[in-house]
């Protein structure tokens, strides 16, 4: 018996004699994940159905991510503070307010577009601190900290702002407007850079889901079965394919938006899952009196995420701005809610401690999809927002009842 | 070794006061390396509050501790963590949506540059679950799927992770098992053989006297007797944690004097 790191490898290869159990454990966590993009291929395909295949034409995909590019961003940051046990109701303004400055940043003072967008960032990560400072070190709960910066960021917009003001740098709107330049040429009709882009992504998939394998296999740990793992990179290469397809026909390529949310996606994915700091977020938000005794210094880590998502709206007050060529003292309303209903539409639980950048994701683009559907097919906005209520409401049932029958809590 | 000659652990003139409540007064508290100290008390009599103190999750509000003879302060788990000093919590401080593994590690996870070294740990809890003869079945259930004893077996094996000079147990045996008690004795002893000082609080006089060196009396937040295990009485014990005369527990060894203790 040692109390050192260094103990002696006792059992044989894990691998031979795990359990069915063990075997499949990793599958029965992540039920709820495949579970989740099923829903979104299903909507898809249904609106494909209902809008005579209008709904996935080159240039509407391409617009269906500038779109909800926002979404996406926020979301992100939101369900790492949903998993922390916190919420943030105040993105919304704190959009509004910055991309204000960002404009006046431009139109008055001049300063050139990435300046302009890394004063954004700046101002973004003062705002999560001032929030965080409250929440974490004061220990206001979040809700009533952000409920007040809801208030505070949107009357500093309309006090900066006052209407709107227009940006007319080129470049800073192309930051929405264009897409990644067409460099390599086209192949017939498709863009041979989105093509290569596809391609390589697909390819660092593959060797991800490989090298994190055979890590498990050299420690002699459990692996998915093969079938499990082959069908999982199939799916996954055939998403990825199918959207590079469609989008090397539209008519910019890949949209800049698109580079910027799938940079974020794998850097995410990787903080949340990979780093002491991903599991510092779960652990306070599973138990944080535990996580406290145990270590974990849950007022930094607090603190953080709320920086975190402040650089985030200040990155969407950019991708706002940029995309309306203007900024506008009501912009951002009502942006807190639907990154709030992506990540419960994608699998994060209320309580805390549960959730996944992928699942927010895909929560947000199940919204995207709805709305678009429902554009294409020419149905009233207010009940567009009806549907989406009752699209929230129907997937956290789900996920109770379905939680309920597996008889954990 | 001149130093090893003194105690491990010194707590001198601990107080501390939550309210109008005084959980502690004034109490002093000695660990020695090869030693097992039995902290017993009624209930509510301080023994938790001690051993958050030890564990940095509490501060005193007055004494002094020392470690190998030096004073620190313990100002945080980490901090704690850091001096060797590893603690299972009455309440055993457990994350239910995380895994064995993580649960193992919480606070103390190995990492490289950026990622965390996940293989790595779970290769060292198999190992470390393996030897407490624990009934779980994976590294990986999650902490919500086992049951009370299982999640204890969880909390004990956290103080088999870093190289801990003192370990601290507030009844770690009080959800199991005759046989998984029986595995967690055994486990003090091997501590205890390896040159560690462990606190064990425990309300189960079998196992105080099974395992420990020497037996601390806590009453009302003050030191209340100690005594050598193999030399104290079982009434002599009794009397220190119900605060009778020894001789009225001497003549009454059973009944109400008893019942104190359950
Ligand atoms: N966080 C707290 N806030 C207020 N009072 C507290 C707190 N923690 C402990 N106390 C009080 O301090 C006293 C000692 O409590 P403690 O938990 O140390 O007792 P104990 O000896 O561990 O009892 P038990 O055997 O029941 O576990 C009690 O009166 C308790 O009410
Ligand atoms: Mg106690």
């Amino acid at each position: 018996m040692s109390t050192d790191l260094n103990l002696v490898p006792t059992g044989g290869p894990l691998t031979k004699n795990s359990s069915w159990r063990e075997r499949f454990g990793g599958l029965g966590g992540n039920a709820r994940q495949y579970g989740i993009f099923a829903a979104l291929v299903v909507i898809i395909l249904l609106f494909q159905g209902m809008t005579g295949g209008r709904l996935l034409y080159p240039d509407n995909v391409a617009a269906l991510i500038n779109q909800n590019a926002y979404v996406m961003v926020l979301a992100i940051g939101m369900v790492m503070v949903i998993i922390a046990g916190h919420i943030d109701l105040s993105v919304g303004s704190v959009v509004a307010t910055i991309g204000g400055v960002t404009a006046i940043s431009i139109h008055d003072w001049g300063l050139s577009w990435w300046l302009a967008v890394l004063l954004a960032l700046v101002l973004g990560a003062v705002v999560g601190a001032w929030q965080g400072f409250w929440i974490a070190y004061v220990g206001i709960p979040a809700f009533i900290v952000t409920l007040a910066g809801m208030l505070i960021f949107r009357g500093l917009a309309l006090a900066i702002v006052s209407q709107s003001i227009p940006v007319l740098d080129p470049t800073f709107n192309g930051i929405m407007a264009n897409s990644l330049p067409n460099f390599l040429g086209r192949l017939g009709d498709a863009d041979i850079l989105t093509l290569v882009i596809g391609a390589l992504l697909i390819l660092t998939t593959i060797w991800a889901q490989m090298r994190s394998r055979s890590a498990l296999r050299d420690h002699n740990l459990a692996v998915e079965a093969v079938g499990v793992f082959v069908a999982k990179i199939v799916l996954a290469a055939l998403g990825i394919g199918v959207v590079t397809w469609l989008l090397s026909r539209s008519t910019g390529g890949t949209p800049i938006a698109l580079a910027i949310c799938a940079v974020l996606i794998v850097a995410y994915t990787f903080i949340m899952g990979r780093t002491v700091f991903g599991r510092h977020i779960y652990a306070i938000g599973g138990n944080r009196q535990a996580a406290r005794l145990s270590g974990v210094s849950t007022r930094s880590v607090d603190f953080w995420i709320f920086v975190n998502i402040g650089v985030l709206a200040g990155l969407t007050g950019v991708i706002v701005t940029s995309r309306l060529g203007t900024a506008l003292a009501a912009a951002g309303n009502g942006f807190e809610l639907d990154a709030i209903a992506a990540c419960f539409i994608g699998g994060a639980a209320v309580t805390g401690g549960i959730g996944r950048i992928s699942g927010a994701i895909v929560g947000a683009l199940i919204m995207g999809v709805l709305n678009q559907g429902l554009s294409i097919m020419g149905v009233d906005p207010s009940w567009t927002q009806v549907i989406k209520g009752l699209v929230l409401l129907l997937a956290v049932a789900y996920d109770l009842v379905s939680k309920r029958r597996a008889g954990t809590q | 070794m001149g130093v090893a000659q003194g105690p491990l652990l010194t707590m001198h003139g601990i107080s501390k006061r939550f309210g109008a409540v005084e959980a502690l007064t004034d109490v002093d508290l000695e660990v020695h390396a090869h030693e097992v100290v039995a902290l017993i008390g009624d209930n509510a009599a301080g023994k938790s509050t001690l051993a958050k103190i030890v564990a940095g999750a509490l501060t005193p509000d007055s004494g002094l501790i020392e470690i190998n003879g030096e004073a620190v302060t313990i100002p945080t788990p980490a901090a704690a963590y850091n001096l060797g000093i590893a603690t299972v919590f009455q309440d055993f401080a457990l994350c239910e949506n995380l895994d064995v593994t993580a649960n193992l590690f919480l606070g103390r996870e190995m990492h490289g540059a950026l990622r965390r070294s996940d293989e790595e740990m779970e290769r060292i809890t198999r190992e470390v679950l393996d030897r407490l003869a624990s009934r779980i079945p994976s590294a990986r259930t999650p902490l919500g799927s086992l049951s009370a004893g299982q999640r204890q077996s969880v909390a004990i094996a956290r103080t088999l992770i870093g190289s801990p000079r003192i370990v601290v147990l507030d009844e770690p045996t009080a959800s199991l098992s005759v046989g998984q008690t029986a595995e967690v004795l055994t486990h003090i002893e091997r501590l205890r053989e390896m040159g560690l000082g462990i606190i064990l609080i425990s309300h189960n006089m079998t196992d105080v006297r099974a395992v420990s060196d020497r037996i601390e009396v806590l009453r009302l937040g003050r030191n209340n007797g100690s005594f050598v295990t193999q030399h104290a009485s079982y009434e002599e014990i009794i009397a220190a944690i119900t605060g009778a005369p020894r001789a009225d527990a001497l003549r009454h060894p059973t009944g109400a004097t008893l019942s104190a203790v359950s």
